[in-house]
């Protein structure tokens, strides 16, 4: 039996874009957390000391994925009704929510954070270089697709699943998901690459037929941008930061446009 | 002045709604360079009437800073550099520095200052960013104890509280640097000679080479992606579109057969 009704269940999803207003150094996303599930508290617990104490129990420390968080608060909202229904204890709750907030954070943030996010920008970064001036909608409207529906569906689910969760979880397949957006990256960095470092030399200009010049000037700028990002690429994996390699950068191209190497 | 006023507050209002977006709320990714950029840029250029310039110039900035900060998240205690800070400033300097100039190149020149500027601003808003998660931390001190004690209307007004220290750090921040920077860099870029400058031009066009190198370390991950890699490269640059496109639809084709019918 069901107590939340859908609209609540709505009103939560709405809350959690809120979730890290207030994330602090103690508890991260507690308050964040808790206010979004508070209207499902207020109503499954009577006043007085149970609702006092089920405030209390989420107060403690959270974090995860922001977009998979609904999911735990559907999880936690299903377990807090059985506990008002005195069908289990306070430490189940504890330790579903512990688990499945590092769960989701693993997902998560491996799908969003490390695929979805790089694949979506390189993709706007496509459009950018061209000029086109919708780049920024066609970004935000790809990146939102996946992540309004984890953060509206997944409140429904993890409410109407419980601890049964994981195992839906694993019909995705993020594992071949994120490959499949890596190579896609991949795919979309190697356009990107050899046509948007602009890398222009003047001895073309004297030493080359002016036939030849415009297939030229495109294989010195394609080795050119490939050599700089294999430097880049080894400077970064090195540990170094990214600002001073664009520091260092910056240094070399202007010595290099001093001497008239560069133009 | 009035204009200048009015432009720095539109940056502030623009810059507290942006970096919301970057952890507070949302995180629809209007803060993203490529995003904040362009938005600051139309805002801006609507203003002083050369919308397009003003979009065209937030694409340029966005996309180097979104390459250049492409790895950088906010995951658990991790505080990346402000990139939505920066997106906007750097936007919001160069256009109003760059718009008493004639010339294409001085604008250019100031665009990319204006650039080199808003990356260090970025760190700067990374301590402002930790500065008010510390805030923060106070307010769930504050809260728990009233919680103790059965006043539960804090935990709203003590989340209310923390979105609007965030609102208000960009607002002040924004405000404080758009107003007070523009002229040293509009000084600062007349001061340079025209061989100077035009070296800055050159910069602007390597710089997303950094990002480029970032972003092939987050995807190759072993010695064979690598070769795939550096042999795509080299079929973009030798071959016409159409061909390539063919070229990667039919190995896109075998790789998914292939894929198959390894793990049948």
């Amino acid at each position: 039996m069901r107590n939340l009704p859908r609209f609540m269940l709505a009103k939560i999803a709405f809350r959690s874009f809120f979730l890290q207003s207030s994330w602090n150094y103690r508890g991260m996303m507690n308050m964040g957390f808790l206010y979004a599930i508070s209207p499902a508290l207020d109503r499954l617990h009577a006043p007085g000391p149970a609702r006092e104490a089920a405030y209390l129990r989420h107060l403690e420390y959270f974090n995860t994925n922001p977009y998979f968080a609904s999911i735990v608060m559907g999880v936690t909202l299903a377990l807090e009704e059985r506990l008002s229904r005195g069908e289990i204890t306070e430490d189940i709750i504890h330790d579903t929510k512990e688990g499945l907030m590092t769960a989701c954070a693993a997902i998560g943030d491996g799908l969003f954070w490390d695929s979805w996010r790089p694949f979506v920008a390189a993709a706007a970064l496509a459009f950018a270089f061209g000029n086109y001036l919708l780049t920024p909608l066609i970004f935000l409207a790809l990146y939102n697709l996946p992540h309004l529906y984890f953060r509206f569906f997944g409140i429904f689910w993890g409410y109407r699943e419980g601890t049964h969760i994981i195992r839906s979880l694993r019909q995705f397949q993020f594992p071949q998901i994120r490959q499949s957006l890596r190579y896609g990256t991949l795919v979309l960095l190697a356009y990107l690459v050899p046509n948007h470092v602009n890398l222009h030399t003047p001895f073309l200009l004297t030493n080359l037929p002016i036939e030849y010049f415009y297939f030229g000037e495109k294989v010195v700028q394609g080795i050119g941008a490939l050599v700089l990002v294999s430097l880049g690429t080894v400077a970064y994996r090195a540990r170094i930061d990214v600002l001073l390699i664009s520091f260092l950068l910056m240094v070399c191209a202007l010595v290099l446009y001093h001497w008239g190497i560069l133009i | 002045m009035p204009e200048h006023l009015t432009a720095s507050l539109l940056i502030a209002l623009i810059g507290g709604v942006v970096d919301l977006d970057s952890t507070a709320t949302w995180q629809f990714m209007i803060s993203q360079p490529i995003v904040a950029a362009p938005l600051t840029g139309l805002f801006l250029g609507n203003m002083f009437g050369e919308a397009a310039a003003g979009l065209k110039l937030g694409l340029m900035v966005g996309t180097i800073l979104q390459l250049i900060w492409i790895e950088q998240l906010p995951l658990g205690m991790n505080v990346p550099p402000d990139a939505a800070l920066a997106s906007v400033l750097s936007v919001a300097l160069g256009f109003i520095a760059g718009h008493g100039y004639e010339s294409y190149s001085e604008r250019e020149v100031c665009y990319t200052i204006a650039l080199l500027l808003a990356v260090a601003l970025g760190l700067l808003g990374r301590s402002l960013d930790m500065f008010v998660r510390r805030l923060n931390t106070g307010i769930d001190a504050w809260v728990s104890q009233k919680v103790e004690n059965n006043q539960l209307w804090a935990i709203a007004f003590g989340h209310t509280l923390g979105g609007m220290f965030t609102f208000t750090k960009a607002f002040i921040f924004c405000f404080l640097v758009v107003w007070l920077g523009v002229e040293p860099l509009r000084y600062f870029t007349s001061t340079l000679s025209f061989k100077h400058a035009s070296g800055f031009i050159v910069v602007q066009g390597l710089l997303p080479a950094v990002g480029f190198s970032v972003l092939a370390s987050m995807c190759i991950k072993d010695r064979r992606e690598m070769r795939l890699f550096i042999g795509a490269i080299i079929v973009f640059t030798l071959l016409p579109a159409k061909i390539w496109l063919g070229i990667g639809a039919a190995l896109l084709v075998i790789y998914r057969y292939g894929w198959r019918s390894a793990a049948k």
